[in-house]
């Protein structure tokens, strides 16, 4: 157990590495684009009301000092992180004054309750029945399964979102196919709104169940089948052990390790993909978002949805390192 | 059956492949017939690709596609009615296998599932049979355990944390804690180093007499069979080629294969040259006419090209298939004045 917790003690390390690594190359990467938050701001406002040049000089003052733009870099970069240790990334430009915190906050619960459950239900599916496949390799049912899935995994995703909009939003018309809940319920934790979203998340998640099934069906079914043919299977089946121990506790037990580790890196991906779901559905999630604080120049925000992201991918990818020696003990004698 | 656990009757199981309409068929196990008493140690030789693992993969009632039982029979007698292997059901299967048939698997890391605690395993594989659970069934393997001089901690042990010697102890374990009448025993030592291939053959060997069961013991390695088996049966290209009592086969073979194969064994301070078979194995798939043996024979005659040699008795409990049996001579005069070599 103490090796375990030393263990968990180094990977915390890690993570907190990799968010301060990523962090900062997002700092670089905003410092260096061409983009002036004090013009930015400015070119909104004065679009929008008839400023005089001494009013702009003063306003431009101002915003200067509030962004801290005129600082050395150094300066702004001990300024970013305090900053940010205190949960604030500044204003949003395009939606200024809000604190693009607050706008990717909204977003969060969206993607995160979007992804894991599809990436849940995709990882126990595909596994199981690829797993099944390679273990019953002669089983019809599971052969046309096998068909179904190898033959999505190919066509690009939104591809397979555009076929299943048109299917569901007009020759089938059951589903909505937009927004994250429906106009007329009012946000809260109230029955008609919880049916609403999930409602409105069926087809979403569909495209990404349907899409990543085949990737772990594959995968599950080649391991198990290598599996099969290992002595302890043999030997547990001479010895006339119960069939759905050996299924359960011999084969797909061994083959979930490297498929853990898989999930982490699927994890990883995860957060960028969700970024055309989101486009194609009219999804209100941190990729909906991102995709219109670019459009907008809007720098504070794509940081403050940036550094989420790696917050959340770093996250995730400790809690998968986490479960490894839970799942193989070989792992544990490092 | 009476004194015979084991009759084998002109066994002949084959695998049978497909391969884009063209078929094949090896002949793996062809018309073997033996039989095993009751608290005997019978072993069995011969080389890679000779159709032992078939041979046994059958007694083991492990016979999957292609591998397929063409004819002939294998009945076990374990007081009850008696089991015929080939067209048992699953279900009869089940009942014998762990209580009556049990098995020790060849010696190598992958035999115990690694991701599993031992004391799963034994519950896996024991528990059933055994008819027991919790504290009684666990009272039960420590005490077992205590047998194989293993201490009760490794029931909490992973695989991987035991040497080799202790993980074939635990498979030893594993076959043996439900006292079975009749152990397949498939290459046990040959992934030991010698030291560990002595404590290994002495536990089965004192397991055996113990518990007053039968082993069919499979290696290709001789001298291990001069230590432990009682009646050894060599095969050849699927076939039964000699069967006898130990201390015969060694110093009066009466086939030339048997021959070869008991003067490859090297004894200390002998630097005579051993006599090296020409030749390899041949194919199952296309096996020659006549005796199998006669194109690596030195002493094939032309007789031998064409008719199959029957296993016939040449001694008391004592049957070889060559037509020329009296005329085989044991290679190492070694070994017909002191006997077995070990």
């Amino acid at each position: 157990m103490q090796g375990y917790l030393w263990f968990a003690a180094k990977r915390f390390v890690q993570l907190l590495a990799v968010i301060f690594f990523g962090v900062s190359a997002m700092f670089v990467v905003t410092y260096l684009s061409p983009i002036d938050p004090v013009e930015q701001v400015l070119g909104r406002l004065s679009a929008r009301s008839n400023l005089s040049p001494e009013a702009i000089a003063a306003t431009r003052l101002a915003l200067t000092e509030m962004f801290g733009t005129d600082q050395p870099v150094l300066t702004q970069y001990v300024n970013f992180w305090s900053r940010l240790l205190r949960g604030d990334l500044g204003a949003s430009l395009m939606a200024f004054p809000t604190p693009a915190m607050e706008l990717v906050l909204r977003a969060l619960p969206w993607t995160l309750g979007l992804l894991l459950t599809s990436t849940a239900i995709t990882f126990v599916v595909g596994n199981l029945a690829g797993g099944l496949a390679g273990y019953f390799q002669n089983s019809r049912l599971l052969k046309a399964f096998g068909i179904v899935t190898m033959g999505l995994q190919p066509i690009p995703y939104y591809i397979v979102a555009f076929i299943i909009l048109i299917v569901f939003g007009y020759l089938w018309p059951v589903l909505p196919i937009s927004g994250g809940f429906a106009m007329d319920v009012r946000p809260g934790w109230t029955l008609p709104f919880i049916l609403s979203v999930l409602q409105h998340s069926l087809l979403p998640a569909l495209s990404l169940v349907l899409v990543g099934l085949g990737g772990w069906f594959i995968g599950m079914r080649a391991l198990v089948s290598n599996i099969v043919t290992e002595d302890y299977v043999t030997y547990a089946e001479l010895a006339g052990v119960r069939r759905d121990t050996i299924v359960g506790d011999y084969v797909i037990r061994n083959a979930l390790v490297p498929q853990v580790t898989a999930l982490a890196m699927v994890i990883g991906g995860v957060f960028s993909g969700t970024v055309i779901t989101e486009q194609v559905f009219n999804y209100p999630g941190m990729g909906s978002l991102l995709v219109d604080a670019v459009n907008a120049g809007d720098y504070s925000t794509v940081l403050a949805v940036c550094t989420i992201s790696i917050a959340a991918v770093a996250l995730a990818i400790f809690i998968v390192d986490l479960l490894h020696p839970l799942l193989d003990p070989r792992v544990r004698a490092e | 059956m009476g004194d015979n656990i084991l009759e084998v009757e002109a066994l002949k199981a084959y695998y049978q492949m497909s391969y884009f309409g063209v078929n094949r068929e090896v002949r793996a196990v062809d018309g073997i017939t033996m039989k095993v008493k009751r608290r005997e140690v019978y072993g069995i030789a011969g080389e890679s690709s000779s159709g032992k693992t078939s041979f046994i993969k059958v007694l083991a009632a492990a016979i999957r596609p292609p591998l397929r039982v063409v004819s002939g029979s294998a009945t076990y007698d374990f007081g009850g009615p008696p089991t015929d292997v080939t067209v048992a059901t699953p279900a009869e299967i089940d009942a014998i296998r762990w209580r009556h048939l049990s098995y020790i698997m060849q010696g190598s890391m992958s035999t115990l599932n690694p991701v599993r605690r031992i004391g799963r395993i034994f519950e896996d594989f024991a528990a059933r049979p055994l008819g027991l659970s919790g504290s009684a069934f666990r009272q039960r393997v420590v005490e077992h355990l205590g047998h194989l001089k293993l201490s009760p901690t490794v029931l909490n042990a992973y695989p991987h944390e035991l040497s080799g010697g202790m993980r074939q102890r635990v498979t030893i374990g594993l076959a043996t804690v439900c006292k079975p009448d009749f152990i397949i025993a498939d290459e046990p030592t040959t992934a030991l180093d010698v030291v560990v291939q002595k404590d290994v053959l002495s536990l089965i060997k004192n397991l055996q007499t113990e518990m007053g069961a039968s082993i069919v013991f499979v290696t290709h390695d001789m001298s291990v069979h001069a230590n432990i088996a009682d009646r050894i049966g060599i095969i050849y290209a699927g076939r039964l080629v000699e069967e006898a009592p130990t201390r015969t086969l060694f110093t009066a073979p009466k086939h030339p294969y048997s021959a070869h194969l008991v003067a490859s064994l090297p004894r200390i301070g002998d630097t005579t040259q051993r006599p090296a078979l020409e030749g390899r194995p041949p194919s199952l798939a296309a096996p020659p006419a006549g005796c199998r043996f006669h194109p690596r024979c030195p002493l094939a005659i032309d007789k031998c090209k064409t008719e199959v040699p029957p296993l016939v008795a040449v001694g008391t409990d004592h049957r070889s298939a060559c037509w020329r049996a009296n005329d085989v001579e044991p290679l190492v005069p070694g070994h017909s004045r002191a006997g077995v070599a070990a």
